[in-house]
């Protein structure tokens, strides 16, 4: 367990930044106490000052995992994003995507979010922004990044995609044993 | 009147000036530094910690000071000061020791055969003379070519050929030479490396890994080294967090501006004409290369209806 050196930092930040904005300062300087982020084993885990400083006497071989996965670092130093930074990215998002019932079970299983299933969308959207993807009942399920900006969608056929899946909470059940 | 009473509650009161142990306390004024040899009174120790060790401690300091006032004293401003005598007890060395002398190309050669340094005389005899004489400096032997005052010319030797300048010519070379040798010697001592061999080196390091494998399936040399790559330095994982927080703060302010100086800039130049889209429009999607052999062709046939 490590620090994140400033590439890193710089490549973490910039995919968060994605979907949350100038909202990542609220990760970073939070009023509840000291959070950081860890680096274990290519994966960057968002963890409290005090789980932090109990993880460091256990040996890197011993510690699997500790406070949030966030992602991880391929092979090549790019940054991927897994699922279970959901909860910390839909609470500051700023970008937000709300899908039709009968679109979230074809989300759920890692399809692209196509315009028939679209519910709702944030004005404004840019094109290739990262969005959070809701149901209709505001509950995450997933993010993405936008295939056509808010504007361009209304051209759009109801089969065309609009929403680039990148991760959801089927993930949890999918790649249970790698994703945290 | 009787003061015998007094006297022995004042005794009593006061503990006697000279401290009487089994083995006498070890004093060295010089560091004012008191060792106490004797073994721990278990007892005492056991019954009343804080009390035993105060007791040490008056003992100690006791017999300090009593060694303290029997030195010689000096007088001053502030009163007497007691000259310290020079300290006995060898206290370990604060420093290092020296690191031993870099050996200079001919003593390592020297060592590795085996040679052993004998020391030159820096006179010899002289046998013309039949007296001793400097092997250098002034009327050196060395110098006794260039100052006789009759020299011997080789019969093949030049007309011009200058007996003299050339035995001096000769001695200056050997100076220049050893003086030469002497800095090689000194940089070499300072950890200085032949700038040829690390630009090999380097070339060498790069060209190992500027196969398509990045070097991982080369066919390995006999005696070839290991790569040494560039060792990578973390922060400390226990470092304070607000210090952390504030890097990340500036890391993010420092993003924001980039991305604020690529707005400025502007999107680089927006054109008119969308090259990448008119080439997928004009080939229907099969790119630059298909339309460019395309039209290639229909030129032909076209040349091919004129005629």
């Amino acid at each position: 367990m490590r620090p994140l050196t400033d590439d890193e930092s710089r490549a973490v930040f910039e995919k968060l930044a994605n979907y949350i904005g100038k909202n990542l300062i609220h990760l970073i300087d939070r009023p509840d106490g000291a959070y950081c982020f860890r680096l274990q084993k290519d994966r960057v885990y968002y963890v409290s000052e005090e789980s932090m400083r109990l993880a460091i006497s256990v040996a890197r071989p011993n510690l699997v995992s500790l406070g949030t996965c966030f992602g991880k670092f391929s092979k090549s130093g790019k940054f991927k994003l897994h699922i279970t930074a959901l909860d910390h990215i839909s609470q500051y998002a700023k970008y937000k995507i709300w899908i039709k019932p009968n679109g979230e079970m074809p989300f759920l299983y890692g399809n692209h979010v196509l315009k028939a299933h679209l519910g709702r969308i944030t004005e404004d959207t840019p094109e290739h922004q990262g969005v959070v993807v809701y149901s209709m009942n505001d509950m995450p399920l997933g993010f993405g990044v936008t295939a056509r900006a808010t504007v361009d969608t209304r051209k759009l056929d109801p089969t065309s995609i609009i929403v680039f899946h990148q991760a959801d909470v089927g993930e949890y059940l999918r790649d249970e044993e790698t994703l945290f | 009147m009787d003061v015998s009473n007094i006297l022995a509650s004042n005794t009593a009161k006061y503990q006697s000036i000279t401290v009487e142990k089994e083995t006498p306390l070890e004093v060295d004024p010089g560091l004012l530094l008191v060792s106490d040899l004797n073994p721990i009174d278990e007892e005492s120790y056991a019954s009343n910690l804080e009390e035993h060790l105060q007791s040490l401690a008056r003992d100690g300091v006791q017999a300090l000071l009593g060694s303290l006032f029997s030195l010689p004293t000096q007088r001053s401003d502030e009163g007497p000061l007691a000259q310290l005598p020079p300290p006995t007890t060898a206290i370990p060395r604060a420093k290092p020791l020296p690191k031993p002398k870099p050996l200079t190309k001919w003593e390592q050669f020297a060592k590795a055969k085996g040679i052993q340094h004998r020391t030159r005389d820096k006179r010899v005899w002289d046998e013309e003379r039949q007296d001793w004489v400097n092997r250098w400096g002034r009327d050196g032997k060395n110098k006794q070519v260039e100052e006789q005052w009759i020299t011997e010319v080789p019969a093949n030797a030049d007309v011009d050929f200058d007996p003299r300048k050339a035995a001096r010519d000769e001695r200056k070379a050997r100076v220049t030479k050893n003086e030469k040798q002497r800095l090689a010697n000194v940089s070499r001592g300072q950890g200085a490396t032949n700038p040829r061999k690390a630009e090999i080196e380097k070339t060498l390091a790069s060209s190992r890994i500027s196969t398509a494998s990045m070097g991982k399936f080369d066919k390995k040399l006999e005696g070839e080294k290991k790569m040494r790559g560039v060792k990578r330095k973390f922060e400390p994982t226990e470092k304070s967090l607000e210090a952390e927080k504030a890097t990340s703060l500036a890391l993010l302010s420092r993003m924001d501006s980039d991305a604020k100086k690529v707005r400025r800039e502007g999107p680089k130049e927006e054109k008119v004409l969308n090259e990448r889209k008119a080439v997928r429009f004009a080939s229907k999607g099969r790119g630059g290369v298909a339309l460019g052999r395309e039209t290639a062709r229909g030129k032909g046939k076209r040349t091919k209806g004129k005629r």
